[in-house]
């Protein structure tokens, strides 16, 4: 039986919109058969948005409906039906809770299953995986799934990027990258053709990147308006105001979405209005995916005078002219050379700074341009790839940069028997009175 | 003169501690049972009963630990951790490192040169390095957890864990029992394997020396010694270690009346 979830507030009314964006995602997923669309299971940052938008085929984002699923303390079920395949918890619960409710799906012959939240997601008809450097568990969840939907074909890329190696030249290195991303998207692209039975417009795609561009850099001045002092937003909000960038890139609704978001900053601002009232602490959410269901965390901080005008989390675009991308005409090269120079971008800045990595380069580079007094990390235990990196990077940053307060929470983003409200409550607790001495002792 | 009130409100042991210009005057530790918000009160009457005051002489009173926020009469609350810092500053200026070994939690707290905290880290929701460990020793071993520390000490070859859970380690106690080990070696082994993960934590926050051991772990002078091993330097280890934090609250609303 699911869990009382506790109500969240949002400090911007252009995020309580974002229930109808999610909503919305799931509803096509289900309603795309009656209107003759192909739907695929489709996986964050991975390049191929564009791809699937100018092709009219509805993405079905598991990753979002298991944070879904999460929020309303309503997954156990799938989790427990992946682990009665011997799908281990320790796996990342993005997936065992997706698959788990494949797995149901398949046994009522495509039927959703009663009760699934917001009303579940339908059936896909070609699975779009994505391995790339970002998460490990993409190489072998579309194949995992596959064992029960077996007639649903799969295409797996990679859209790798140079590796950080402070004595190489990455320069020298992205074209070839870009070069291997491209071909993974023009197979990507020759393998919905096959599936749809449709030719890609090549026109259309193009303007659908151009608008994904558009919408980048809308996203990045909307958010630097968060450096204001008081700042207008925090992260609690920017975790529902990414789902436009994150699941509708390449669409007018997700632009608009941030022309509303960019008004209301500025209208907060000029009135003079901000999160926590007073504004005592600023903090940089430095690295993680957040706990789904227990996103009141973050009002728990404001209600103390803490805010987070920055996060790295979900913030997966940049300003086009920052990134210096080469001219082409191809969008799909295009769309390689975004994708690599997004990564590549902070690693100048890594060079400059020895024992600094491009990752903790750009947690300084939030630190100093937001003026955050401390960071929080978020280690979900089933989130290995990120996990296992937040010791160093937290480690590295106290060496490289300077030894700021830093606060290491655990759970999971999904799995709600790794949580502890309390505990968490008491760990915050005592992280803003290490911050109330940090600051004593800087004057 | 002025009396001040801490308590500490853990998860097995309330703590209440009177202070008077800046000296501990009484204190009290009771079990805390179901109900924290009784187990607040009644450890700081019994502590305020044997200076014969009553609450109304109380000037300022500061709660902290599990049961902290629900201590009403309280004019404030803290966390214990920030407690701890404080009580073990008072107690011992010199000491940089705490480790808090509670009932439910082990801590590693790094201090600053006023005592206040610079790091921290608690256990990742793991009976592992925590008295809960101690608890269920006893337990297995038919004797009480206040006995372990100096049987510890007779050992004569300290069992191997394969484990560092304290669930496991149950069962694998068991085992070695049924395979003719004595108590003595299997609470040494039991401290060693808490010491390493207690000092897995001190790790993370950076070990600074002087360390200190506070709760009700510190009682148990085998992990003290096994601590101060897997350290590699001796450690302090207050008086009663488990008012430490209720001394802390104390200092705090000392302070408090102090600045106002």
């Amino acid at each position: 039986m699911a869990e009382e979830k506790k109500g969240r507030a949002v400090a911007t009314s252009t995020a309580a919109k974002i229930p109808k964006f999610v909503r919305g995602n799931l509803s096509a997923t289900l309603k795309a058969k009656e209107e003759g669309k192909k739907v695929a299971a489709a996986f964050i940052a991975d390049g191929q948005d564009e791809i699937m938008r100018a092709m009219d085929i509805v993405p079905a984002w598991g990753e979002s409906f298991s944070g879904v699923c999460a929020a309303k303390r309503d997954a156990e079920k799938y989790l427990q039906k992946a682990e009665s395949d011997n799908f281990s918890r320790s796996l990342c619960t993005y997936a065992t809770c997706n698959i788990g409710f494949d797995m149901m799906r398949e046994e009522l012959g495509g039927a959703t299953p009663e009760g699934a939240p917001w009303g579940g997601m339908g059936r896909p008809d070609m699975m779009l995986g994505n391995g790339q450097l970002l998460c490990d568990p993409r190489f072998k969840w579309p194949q995992a799934t596959q064992h029960y939907q077996q007639d649903v074909p799969v295409f797996v890329t990679n859209m790798y990027y140079p590796p950080w190696d402070p004595n190489a030249d990455h320069h020298e290195q992205e074209a070839i990258y870009v070069k291997y991303a491209t071909e993974e998207l023009r197979e990507t692209v020759k393998f919905c053709e096959k599936i749809t039975g449709k030719k890609m417009d090549w026109d259309r795609l193009a303007a659908t990147v151009e608008l994904s561009d558009k919408t980048w850099d809308l996203f990045i001045d909307t958010y630097e308006l968060r450096k204001h002092i008081p700042t207008p937003m925090d992260t609690g909000d920017a975790m529902n105001t990414m789902v436009p960038l994150t699941f509708n890139l390449g669409t007018q609704e997700a632009y608009d979405f941030y022309v509303d978001l960019n008004a209301e900053l500025r209208q907060k601002i000029a009135d003079g209005v901000g999160v926590a009232n007073p504004e005592r602490y600023r903090i940089i959410w430095a690295a993680g995916l957040p706990s789904w269901f227990a996103l009141g965390d973050f009002q728990y901080f404001n209600g103390k005078g803490v805010v987070f005008p920055v996060e790295v989390t979900y913030r997966g675009c940049e300003k086009i002219e920052r990134l210096d991308l080469p001219k082409t005409n191809d969008p799909l090269e295009h769309i390689a050379w975004r994708w690599v120079r997004y990564w590549t971008h902070w690693y100048d800045a890594a060079k400059k700074r020895p024992g600094s990595t491009p990752k903790v380069e750009r947690i300084i580079e939030y630190i100093e341009d937001y003026k955050c007094d401390g960071a929080v990390f978020h280690s979900a235990f089933s989130c290995r790839s990120w996990h296992a990196g937040i010791m160093q990077q937290a480690a590295t940053l106290k060496k490289v940069y300077k030894d700021i307060p830093i606060l290491i929470m655990e759970g999971d983003i999904v799995d709600i028997s790794s949580y502890n409200e309390a505990d968490t409550h008491n760990r915050i607790d005592a992280f803003i009175e290490t911050l109330a001495a940090y600051k004593k002792r800087q004057g | 003169m002025a009396f001040v009130l801490g308590i500490d409100v853990g998860s097995s042991y309330s703590k209440a501690i009177v202070l008077e210009e800046g000296e501990i005057r009484s204190y009290a530790v009771i079990p805390s049972g179901g109900d924290y918000r009784e187990a607040g009160r009644v450890a700081a009457r019994a502590a305020l009963e044997e200076l014969n005051l009553t609450f109304g002489d109380i000037a300022r009173t500061v709660a902290a630990g599990y049961g902290g926020n629900m201590i009403d009469f309280a004019d404030d609350t803290s966390t214990d951790i920030s407690c701890h810092a404080a009580g073990v500053h008072y107690l011992f200026p010199s000491v940089k490192t705490v480790m808090d070994v509670g009932a439910q939690y082990s801590r590693a707290i790094r201090l600053d040169d006023e005592g206040r905290i610079a790091n921290f880290i608690m256990n990742e929701k793991c009976a592992g390095g925590s008295g809960k460990f101690l608890q269920v020793a006893a337990r297995i071993l038919g004797i009480k957890v206040s006995e372990i520390g100096e049987l510890s000490l007779t050992a004569q070859k300290a069992v191997e864990f394969t484990t560092g859970c304290a669930v496991f380690a149950e069962s694998e106690a068991v085992s070695r029992i049924s395979e003719g080990a004595s108590p003595a070696d299997i609470l040494a082994g039991i401290h060693n394997a808490m010491a390493s993960k207690i000092v897995t934590l001190v790790i993370r926050v950076g070990l600074t020396p002087d360390c200190a051991v506070t709760g009700g772990g510190a009682m148990d002078i085998g992990l003290v010694k096994a601590i101060g091993r897997e350290l590699g330097t001796s450690v302090f280890v207050p008086e009663e270690p488990r008012i430490t934090a209720a001394l802390g609250a104390a200092l705090m609303a000392r302070e408090t009346l102090k600045t106002s």
